[in-house]
């Protein structure tokens, strides 16, 4: 460990780890399973186009969403762009959707002809709320609301309902982290029109790219199943505009050995996450955001807001820092939606109009996770966090 | 089982003619080994997708199969070209001229660009597009000119190209099923601004699902491949609107095995070809034939049926995918009759209606198109029987 600020990476001395350590959890399966499934593809000749891995997986997820529908697809983008059109979202429609979000939530919208209304965050959970909603429900063209579960905690789904219902618009999640976790007992899953789930590289649960869409709406279901390819299907069902979403039998293969994974991955995130709130409990100018207490969580994002007045350093001077260490720990969310192309050129209404986002886009930031991460790693990590912020005005100084 | 009476026919009780489903899909399977190989460097790397170095091997390979300077992967052939269409059409303009009788989510990838297509007719010799009529079409708010190669011959690619630079409209091309093929000894892939391809299953190359597209155009090539990752430029800077449309490094290990395999799978595809040209002499069935002085795949197998032949395409196809002959129309409905477009286009219409595609690809062996062959014999042999039984059901 280091025990002077010359020592620091930063300051061309060796860094702590001889390897990087990403975020993300980049889960890779047991190489003797990926054999084991692999084989079982090439003898059945069946590469695509819902095959039995496919079907197989998608009776796992409703079992594990407790829903009617659980529809695997291409990713979650093109998830949340064909759920547009199987709601029937008007071209130049309006969708209420958080700023401080992936870029993938907003861009979805605009590939289905939508426009975005950012709405601001709530500086606790960095989640819509029914309040914030409220006020922009009303306007002109406003037709949905897109909720996002930010880092596997609900949003206020039952604030967002209530909305929804009294302004006669269309409700639906962008769950892309939140699989496995509950709000009041109940799976995410089940809440609003649809929800949509990513098992991109960097989830949990992983099929190399992959997402997919749960409901309890058989209507919607068939019609995202349409969309989303003929193979399928259980009846042909007109949408106003045909889709693309295949998964093919090798992201099945990956997202079931992930899937056997799942229990096993969720409780090594929980002891890192309880590891790294225990370390950083006390630093000044850290402020965890923790999974949402009495629920059940998959625990795969360390996320952290840096107050630099307390901290001592910025959250970029911070990343900064750490990097040097080997540890890429990431800024989220930068830019903000609202300050991104093309949204702050065609809506420059909302770029000065987020303060709790803009606040959230300055000091969030993840670190390394996933299985990368060992628990020794964490144990250094703190005491490097700890010793930077004791050391934050030198080092600030030095910068 | 050869079929001797009418009854051993499927449509009337008989056992179908196959076990298993006949398709017209390509579904090369790599050898295994070869995979596993690819495969291992996902282990090594801990990389499972965003642009690892399986997809940039593919990357680079691809582009030296088509002499171009760049190639870009997706995740499918659809994403492939729905962002070369938004990429490549020229802004503040609505128009995509395509033609009709062509892949059935072409006029909707065009839409989910926020453009709308202009059908045009093909030309009857080749069944591809035609440069003429793609003249006629443009106009002041053409944005692109969207060609497509049919599944046997080649369109006129230099006729467009040359209109394409006389009118200052951007040329793409859906090349898929003209993959691996020349143009005067010019590769395909090599033409217009950009060319895409598909890599599903079903596809010259296999990448379980997947597509491409390949360019000269360096600022091209790197605009499109930021906007297949979310139009990031560089870590927390967006360039551009962008969306998620990356190849992950399982379907690029496919790919390369398939890769790997292809003069053996054109081997194969050869075979099955000369089988069928061979099998099919004496019925008033013209098979479609690949010009042999280019380079070809050989793997798709269309008839056109003749004067003579007494059942509608139809009929045939209901005849032929009860013995498991998993045979299909081709393109049928054409575009602009699905989409209640009201246009002239009798070649279209023709042609989509008059000609269906043969089982080819992996799973049909020589001995199945002997098969297949004596059936279609079988059936036109008995063409009055078996058309009164069919007249005879329908009334019923």
């Amino acid at each position: 460990m280091k025990q002077y600020i010359s020592q620091l990476g930063i300051f061309g001395h060796e860094p702590l780890f001889g390897s990087i350590l990403p975020v993300g959890q980049i889960n890779l399966p047991d190489e003797d399973r990926f054999r084991e499934m692999f084989h079982g593809i090439f003898q059945r000749r069946y590469y695509t186009n819902h095959g039995m891995l496919a079907v197989e997986l998608e009776d796992s997820l409703c079992r594990l969403f407790g829903t009617r529908n659980a529809l695997v697809m291409t990713n979650a983008t093109i998830c949340l762009s064909l759920i547009c059109k199987a709601l029937g979202l008007p071209t130049g429609g309006k969708v209420i959707v958080p700023a401080f979000t992936f870029a993938a939530t907003v861009q979805a919208l605009t590939w289905a002809g939508l426009e975005p209304v950012f709405c601001d965050v709530d500086p606790a959970s960095h989640c819509l709320t029914g309040d914030l909603v409220a006020s922009l429900a009303n306007g002109e063209g406003v037709c949905a609301i897109l909720g996002v579960h930010l880092w596997g905690n609900a949003c206020d789904v039952s604030g967002l309902q209530h909305v929804a219902a009294e302004y006669g618009l269309k409700i639906f999640f962008d769950a892309a982290h939140a699989i496995g976790c509950t709000l009041d007992g109940e799976p995410i899953g089940g809440f609003g029109a649809c929800e949509a789930f990513s098992f991109h590289a960097t989830k949990i649960l992983n099929s190399a790219e992959g997402g997919c869409v749960s409901t309890n709406n058989d209507e919607l279901a068939e019609k995202l199943r349409n969309l989303r390819s003929s193979y399928g299907r259980r009846e042909r069902v007109e949408t106003s505009i045909d889709g693309y979403g295949r998964f093919s039998e090798a992201q099945a293969a990956l997202g079931l050995i992930s899937l056997e994974d799942f229990p096993k991955n969720c409780e090594s995130n929980r002891k890192k996450i309880k590891l790294y709130s225990e370390g950083l409990a006390s630093v000044p100018g850290i402020r965890i955001l923790s999974p949402t207490p009495r629920e059940m969580h998959n625990y795969q994002y360390m996320v952290l807001e840096i107050e630099e007045s307390t901290f001592g350093l910025s959250r970029d001077e911070l990343v900064h820092v750490l990097k040097a260490e080997n540890i890429h720990a990431r800024r989220y969310f930068v830019p903000g939606m609202h300050r991104c192309v093309p949204y702050n050129k065609q809506f420059p209404q909302f770029v000065e109009a987020l303060p709790i986002t803009d606040s959230l886009c300055s000091k969030v930031m993840q670190l390394p996770s996933g299985q990368r991460v060992t628990e020794e790693h964490i144990g250094d990590i703190c005491l490097l966090l700890r010793f930077i912020q004791e050391h934050a005005a030198a080092i600030k100084g030095i910068l | 089982m050869p079929k001797t009476t009418l009854d051993d026919c499927a449509l009337w009780g008989g056992a179908k003619l196959f076990g298993e489903p006949k398709p017209t899909s390509g579904l090369h399977r790599p050898s295994e080994d070869r995979f596993f190989a690819y495969a291992q460097s996902i282990f090594s790397s801990r990389q499972l997708t965003n642009n690892g170095p399986l997809v940039r091997q593919l990357e680079t390979r691809l582009a030296a199969m088509h002499g171009t300077k760049r190639c870009v992967t997706f995740c499918s052939g659809f994403m492939a070209l729905l962002i070369t269409v938004h990429t490549v059409a020229l802004p503040g303009r609505s128009e995509v001229v395509m033609p009709s009788a062509t892949y059935r989510r072409m006029a909707d990838i065009v839409r989910w660009a926020g453009l709308t297509p202009c059908f045009t007719d093909i030309d009857e010799r080749t069944m591809g597009v035609d440069a003429a009529q793609y003249r006629q079409r443009v106009t002041d708010d053409t944005a692109l000119l969207l060609g497509v190669h049919p599944i046997v011959k080649m369109s006129d690619v230099t006729g467009l190209e040359a209109l394409s630079c006389e009118t200052g409209v951007p040329l793409i091309f859906d090349s898929v099923e003209a993959a691996y093929g020349t143009i005067g000894g010019k590769t395909i892939g090599s033409f217009a601004q950009a060319e895409v391809f598909s890599m599903h299953a079903s596809k010259f190359i296999n990448g379980f699902e997947g597509g491409y597209v390949t360019t000269d155009d360096e600022d091209l090539a790197s605009k499109i491949k930021r906007v297949e990752a979310f139009g990031f430029k560089a870590q927390d800077v967006i360039s551009e609107l962008g969306c998620n449309a990356k190849l992950n490094e399982v379907h690029a290990a496919m790919s390369l095995a398939c890769l790997d395999e292809i003069e053996e799978q054109i081997g194969h595809n050869r075979n099955i070809f000369d089988c069928y040209e061979k099998a099919l002499k004496g019925l008033p069935l013209d098979l479609v034939h690949y010009d042999t002085s280019e380079k070809r795949t050989w793997k798709n197998i269309v008839v056109r049926l003749q004067d003579g032949w007494v059942f509608s395409r139809d009929e045939l196809l209901m005849i032929l995918q009860s013995e498991n002959i998993l045979a299909r129309p081709y393109y049928s409905p054409p575009l602009h009759i699905k989409d209640g477009v009201v246009v002239s286009l009798p070649v279209t219409e023709a042609v989509t209606a008059s000609s269906c595609v043969l089982p080819s690809g992996a799973h049909v062996s020589e001995t199945d198109v002997a098969d297949i062959a004596t059936f279609l014999h079988f059936v036109h042999a008995h063409r009055k029987t078996i058309k009164a039984r069919l007249v005879q059901g329908t009334l019923a």
